[in-house]
């Protein structure tokens, strides 16, 4: 097996085994083949450092050797596309998807693929770095690797400094929550790219599950109109809270390039503390005039063109008035019941509600003492105006433990 | 909302004042009451030199975080050879140990104080803080303890009731002399390693990366790093004074808590102990807090382990076990019996002062790197005063260390 930093620094050598100079440094294209190929080599004589282009190369094996002897020397310059292994690869930053964690980069893994040397691998393991620490004539004695297949990371275009075109598709492996996890821990700039490469969808979702500090920055550095999108696809709760942890003006700004309906939902919860009830409820429920039956209900539910997502109940409304709450039915005695009997013969009437004003924690404290699943919000004048689902209390309660404390760090 | 509301120069103050207040902790008060008690202002000169330092050091961090956007460690792994990079995270490692050993200690100090046993305070602090740092609800706390460390504000007013020679004041506060012996070396040394120590610029650094400052907002956090160093080095000035004014010329030499304590007299009266243990149980807990994590954050970070609190044992051993292994063992060592508790705190912050060099240089190869920082390096001037104190610092570790040699040959 053949690993970066056993050729690094070692001499590279002509046809007939001159000695040309010392390995510095290894050029690869990462575009779209799936193992990036070696494009050419960076020898340093002395103090200059020269190009050698990658079709030169004749093997790698101990020392690098090159197929002709006759080497041009054209002094060695950054060009864009190109990343170096040492400079740009080594101890930089991966995204591990497999895994779906961080890691970094102890050690490269090369192997020839049709008389081309490829980068196949990286070796993430502690025992890497021992072996880089320690005089190179023991590395030997030190065993073992851990070798994630290149395939499975996720390059980060940030850790080279030239324009590069990398692409995130691996990215899409991932669930919101694992990127979340990933944006939080990585500094602003990374994550800023990782969130850059998601569409609009996976990119909402995420930030829904981000620190809200950092959703707040990584809002406030993107393209306003590519952040309201994303706003857009945002819970509505899920967004009052990031553009309340924005300045003021920029805040405006985002919710003016909204469309104005998602504008208007946000803005409701906007009008409610944090932590409290309102700024925490959905608003998306579904009302049932009280002259129905089961079936008219079931038939109603049918033909909405957005189901909320969960379901738990529905809500009996007064028929001329449809925000006065008769009383809710369950999903499972909707399912259960008779589709003939009149839904205002199962409903429960006595449901506790809560205030908007009220603390998000008192609505917890309801769901668990009346082992309800959701709960109704009621407006001072007795309006209903959404329902807290156990879902959004959980989200509330939640300690900050799952809010990584990287303050510090 | 409330986060950027303000005119944006205000809105920075944060990291910068507090890093810059960390440094007033408990090695911190014990360096700088010793260096009044001891030689009275003839250290003051020094404090004011030492200030424009930490200023430098602070800013060239703060620039290396808002260009790069990057934290230290991951600069360092990222520019250096694997072994430098082991060289200075190590030489981190145990300027950070020495710390958390230090604020153990100030707790100890803080709680005999108030006639508690530190076999009972130190233990306590160790699980409490523990505690608070794994199950992560640390917000609040930090705040109190913050609030806690304003006690040592009551050494500005200690310096006035107790009547100093303002003219003598000004007079070595700006006439800089430099005795070479070895009791007032090393008291420079620690005062140099308290006000500049490692973990202050980590800070602010990783506090700039976190919060995404960019290269255009960095004049902000510019501000904020000026006025932290200039805010503490001020408290810090007060504090010699003060020190300087009620206990030099009686003699006495801080060699307990309760030393210290007796110069805030003028204005606390019997409350002074009660006064300064608060302060300092404050500032002990505040930085025993963040230590361990910061310092385990940097080497989980550089060296690619699976971190953060929210993990379990199984996911992340190594992050863990480094956490909970520097706040035992700062614990444990604080409670060895018979240790001389403020020598010990100055013994540590001269230690911190040797291995500052490492980091010095380390700094200022990564900001003069232009692919690094591109335009943002260091101009002419500037460099040529942050090479200086680079250079000062080694040359005074090295003098001290030679001192040392000699001495115990003697």
């Amino acid at each position: 097996m053949l690993f970066l930093t056993s050729i690094t620094d070692r001499p590279v050598e002509g046809q007939s085994g001159e000695r040309i100079g010392e390995l510095d440094d290894v050029i690869v294209r990462i575009g779209d083949d799936r193992y990036p190929p070696i494009s050419g080599l960076v020898v340093k004589d002395g103090r200059r450092r020269f190009f050698v282009p990658g079709h030169r190369l004749q093997s790698l094996n101990g020392v690098a050797r090159l197929a002709s002897s006759i080497v041009d020397l054209q002094p060695f310059t950054r060009r864009s596309g190109e990343v170096l292994l040492r400079r740009d690869v080594l101890d930089h930053q991966l995204i591990d998807i497999t895994g779906r964690r961080i890691v970094r980069v102890n050690d490269v893994q090369l192997t020839p693929v049709d008389g081309i040397y490829r980068v196949i691998g990286v070796d993430i393991s502690a025992r890497a770095l021992l072996r880089r620490l320690g005089p190179r004539s023991l590395a030997g004695r030190i065993v073992g690797r851990q070798i994630i297949d290149w395939q499975d990371v996720q390059y980060l275009a940030s850790a080279a400094p030239v324009q590069l075109k990398v692409s995130y598709d691996r990215l899409a492996d991932l669930n919101p929550v694992d990127l979340a996890r990933i944006v939080d821990a990585l500094s602003f700039r990374e994550s800023a790219e990782i969130v850059a490469a998601l569409d609009e969808e996976t990119a909402a979702e995420t930030l829904e599950e981000v620190s809200d500090e950092r959703v707040a920055d990584l809002l406030e550095g993107m393209d306003q109109e590519r952040a309201a999108d994303i706003l857009e696809e945002m819970t509505p709760a899920a967004a009052a809270d990031a553009l309340d942890d924005l300045d003021d003006d920029v805040a405006e700004q985002l919710l003016a390039r909204m469309e104005p309906e998602e504008a208007a939902d946000v803005q409701v919860h906007l009008e409610y503390d944090e932590d409290s009830v309102g700024r925490i409820m959905t608003r998306d429920l579904v009302r049932i005039p009280d002259g129905s039956t089961v079936g008219d209900a079931l038939a109603i539910l049918r033909s909405l063109e957005e189901v909320p997502d969960p379901l738990l109940a529905v809500y009996v409304t007064s028929l001329e008035e449809p925000e006065v709450l008769r009383g809710l039915v369950r999903l499972r005695t909707l399912i259960l019941a008779d589709p003939a009997t009149p839904v205002a013969d199962v409903m429960d009437e006595d449901v506790p509600h809560v205030s908007p004003e009220d603390r998000a924690e008192s609505a917890a404290r309801i769901l668990a003492e009346y082992n309800l699943l959701a709960v109704p919000v009621l407006d001072e004048s007795h309006r209903l105006i959404g329902i807290v689902t156990v879902d959004d209390a959980l989200a509330e309660l939640l300690p900050e433990i799952w809010q990584r404390r990287r303050n510090f760090a | 909302m409330l986060r950027k509301r303000f005119w944006p120069y205000l809105a920075a103050l944060g990291p910068g004042l507090l890093a810059a207040s960390a440094g007033n902790d408990a090695g911190g008060i014990a360096t700088y009451a010793s260096a009044g008690a001891s030689y009275g202002y003839g250290l003051l000169w020094a404090m004011v030199i030492v200030t424009v330092c930490v200023g430098v050091v602070q800013e060239m961090a703060a620039r290396m975080g808002a260009v790069t956007g990057k934290g230290f460690s991951d600069l360092v792994r990222e520019s250096f050879n694997l072994r430098q990079t082991a060289l200075i995270l190590l030489t981190l490692l145990i300027a950070n140990t020495g710390i958390i050993i230090s604020e153990f200690i100030g707790v100890a100090a803080a709680a005999e104080l108030f006639g508690v046993s530190r076999y009972i305070a130190v233990p306590l602090a160790a699980i409490f803080v523990w505690l608070l740092v794994t199950r992560g609800s640390y917000g609040w706390v930090e705040r109190i303890f913050l609030v806690l460390t304003l006690a040592f504000l009551a050494y500005v007013g200690a310096a006035f009731l107790a009547r100093p020679d303002w003219p003598t004041v000004l007079a070595e506060t700006v006439r800089p002399r430099l005795h070479f012996e070895y009791g007032y070396l090393n008291l420079l040394i620690a005062l140099i390693g308290t006000t500049i120590s490692p973990y202050m610029q980590l800070y602010v650094q990783s506090s700039v990366v976190e919060k995404g400052v960019t290269p255009d907002e960095y004049r902000y956090t510019r501000f904020d790093v000026i006025v932290g160093t200039v805010t503490a080095g001020i408290v810090a000035c007060f504090i010699i004074i003060a020190t300087a004014a009620t206990l030099h010329p009686h003699g006495i030499s801080v060699k307990t808590a309760a030393d210290a304590a007796r110069a805030l007299e003028p204005v606390a009266g019997k409350y002074a102990e009660a006064l300064f243990a608060l302060g300092l149980l404050g500032a002990s807990l505040l930085a025993a807090g963040v230590l361990p994590l910061a310092t385990t954050y940097m080497l989980s970070e550089a060296l690619g382990f699976e971190r953060g609190v929210s993990r379990s044992w199984d996911e992340a051993p190594i992050f863990m076990g480094t956490l909970t292994g520097l706040i035992v063992l700062g614990a444990v060592i604080a409670l060895i019996p018979g240790l001389p508790l403020i020598q010990v705190l100055v013994g540590v912050y001269v230690l911190n002062g040797l291995l500052l060099p490492v980091e010095l240089f380390a700094i200022l190869r990564l900001i003069n790197d232009r692919e690094l920082m591109g335009k943002h390096v260091n101009g002419p001037l500037y460099n040529a005063l942050a090479w200086g104190i680079a250079i000062v610092v080694s040359l005074l570790s090295l003098a001290l260390i030679v001192m040392m040699v000699v001495d115990w040959f003697r």
